[in-house]
């Protein structure tokens, strides 16, 4: 499935209203697509927000204890009297046995007190490290949602031009697309096939509007042979008649001097 | 799934919401009480919204508290507020009773109830007003695919139409309610 294709059906996903072919296509591109996984997580999230439109609506009034009933241990709550007519004989017993078993409760209690606040404390930290993580995630995830929200942009941009970029006997099953708006000289590249740059490479991109290729940025391509590089503004974008992609060192090169293993015509597409 | 997080989802979950839900992971009995305090309305209310039945909604309540209770360790941050959560559990829940009593012919009401009372959180105020700015199509295909969990050949039968206009409708809502409900209010 196309990541269009996928983004079209987000949305119905994230309802859990999709049936049939697209339930089962949707779901094998999601295994595959960390941005696919991102727009589902978006869409879900909105779809959570639609109950709170709706009024509260308190409970009966005995809900709440059968809830703590049904989750509360046995006999938790529950304090028994003995019978009246037990109670002197019962309670000299229980003060004999509480005078000398005082000093034992009370470090059963300390101690018991003692794991409850580590547990609490354990809990707690769990809490800490799930937001260290989840902070972290949010960071990619904000980069790659920026990302996809800047090619869309691009791409819906009236004055946007498209240059189709095939792959050269270096790269045969590799293929490009490169959106470009000339006035702004804002430019992405979307790569598939490509295999990754070997140790110490990088694949370097290329505008060529006079005689002289002027570098426009290197990128590396994903485990999938995939790759978005937005690519730096650059003057000659304005006037290109040809993109092309080389193997270079990693740093890149001011001039080409490895492998063309892509290249179109500002007019190809 | 990978563990995703709307930037101002930290915001929205109060310091009051994550230290109940560490007391309950810790055996909290009295925490358990709060949370309830705190979100069984909206519980209630999303449950009596799918199934129309008051002793069906508080079966539903008390399932997914003792849920709460039982899962408060599993649950993420990063991938929804607790109001959310609750809703998730009560909604598959509810879906599930409701799904059963169709099968068993016992239908549904026809008409939703309408809401009897003013909003009173920003949230549910912003959430209100973004799905009124839908047309009555979308949101008719929107609630049928929320509040009574069709898939989206299932609401076109219903309907009466076109599959591939009834999948438009359902996606142009959820953009929009995307694009106007933003990011969650801090």
């Amino acid at each position: 499935m196309s990541e269009e294709r996928f983004l079209e059906l987000a949305p119905l996903a994230a309802l859990g209203a999709l049936d049939g072919e697209d339930l089962r296509a949707f779901d094998e591109t999601l295994r595959s697509s960390m941005l696919c996984c991102a727009e589902l997580a978006a869409f879900e999230l909105v779809a959570a927000r639609i109950p709170m439109a709706l009024d509260p609506v308190a409970p009966p009034a005995g809900l709440r204890e059968q809830v703590l009933a049904a989750v509360a241990p046995a006999g938790y709550g529950r304090a028994t009297a003995p019978p009246r007519s037990w109670l002197f004989p019962t309670l000299a017993a229980a003060a004999a046995v509480i005078l000398g078993l005082g000093y034992v409760l009370v470090r059963v209690e300390r101690d018991a007190a003692r794991r409850d606040a580590a547990g609490a404390r354990s809990g707690l930290e769990a809490l800490g490290q799930e937001l260290t993580k989840a902070q972290i995630e949010m960071a990619t995830l904000r980069k790659d949602l920026a990302r996809e929200r800047a090619v869309r942009e691009l791409v819906s941009h009236p004055d946007s031009r498209v240059a189709r970029l095939a792959g050269l006997p270096a790269a045969p099953k590799a293929t490009a697309r490169i959106v470009w708006i000339p006035e702004s000289r804002e430019a992405v590249l979307v790569v598939t096939g490509l295999g990754p740059a070997p140790a110490g490479k990088a694949y370097e991109v290329w505008v060529i509007a006079h005689a002289a290729p002027v570098p426009a940025g290197v990128f590396q391509v994903a485990a999938d042979g995939s790759a978005v590089f937005h690519l730096p503004v650059v003057d000659d974008t304005a006037r290109v008649r040809t993109f092309a992609v080389t193997l270079e060192p990693e740093a890149g090169t001011l001039a080409p001097t490895g492998p063309m293993v892509l290249a179109g015509g500002a007019g190809s597409s | 799934m990978l563990a995703v997080v709307v930037p101002s989802l930290w915001k929205m979950i109060s310091p009051q919401s994550l230290l109940l839900l560490s007391r309950l992971a810790a055996g909290d009995l009295e925490a358990l009480g709060e949370f309830y305090d705190l979100y069984a309305g909206l519980v209630n209310g999303l449950a009596l919204r799918i199934l129309r039945d008051a002793s069906d909604a508080e079966d539903v309540v008390q399932e997914v508290f003792v849920q709460a209770w039982r899962q408060a360790s599993r649950f993420d941050a990063s991938r929804g507020t607790p109001e959310a959560w609750l809703c998730t559990m009560a909604r598959t829940r509810a879906l599930d009773k409701l799904r059963r009593k169709v099968s068993r012919r016992e239908d549904p009401e026809e008409s939703a109830p309408a809401p009897t009372a003013t909003p009173k959180s920003a949230e549910a105020i912003a959430v209100r007003k973004a799905l009124g700015g839908l047309s009555a199509d979308q949101r008719r295909a929107l609630e049928l695919a929320y509040y009574e969990g069709l898939t989206q050949t299932e609401i076109a039968a219903r309907l009466g139409e076109p599959l591939g206009t009834v999948k438009t409708r359902i996606r142009t809502a959820m953009i929009r309610l995307r694009e106007v409900l933003g990011p969650l209010p801090s």
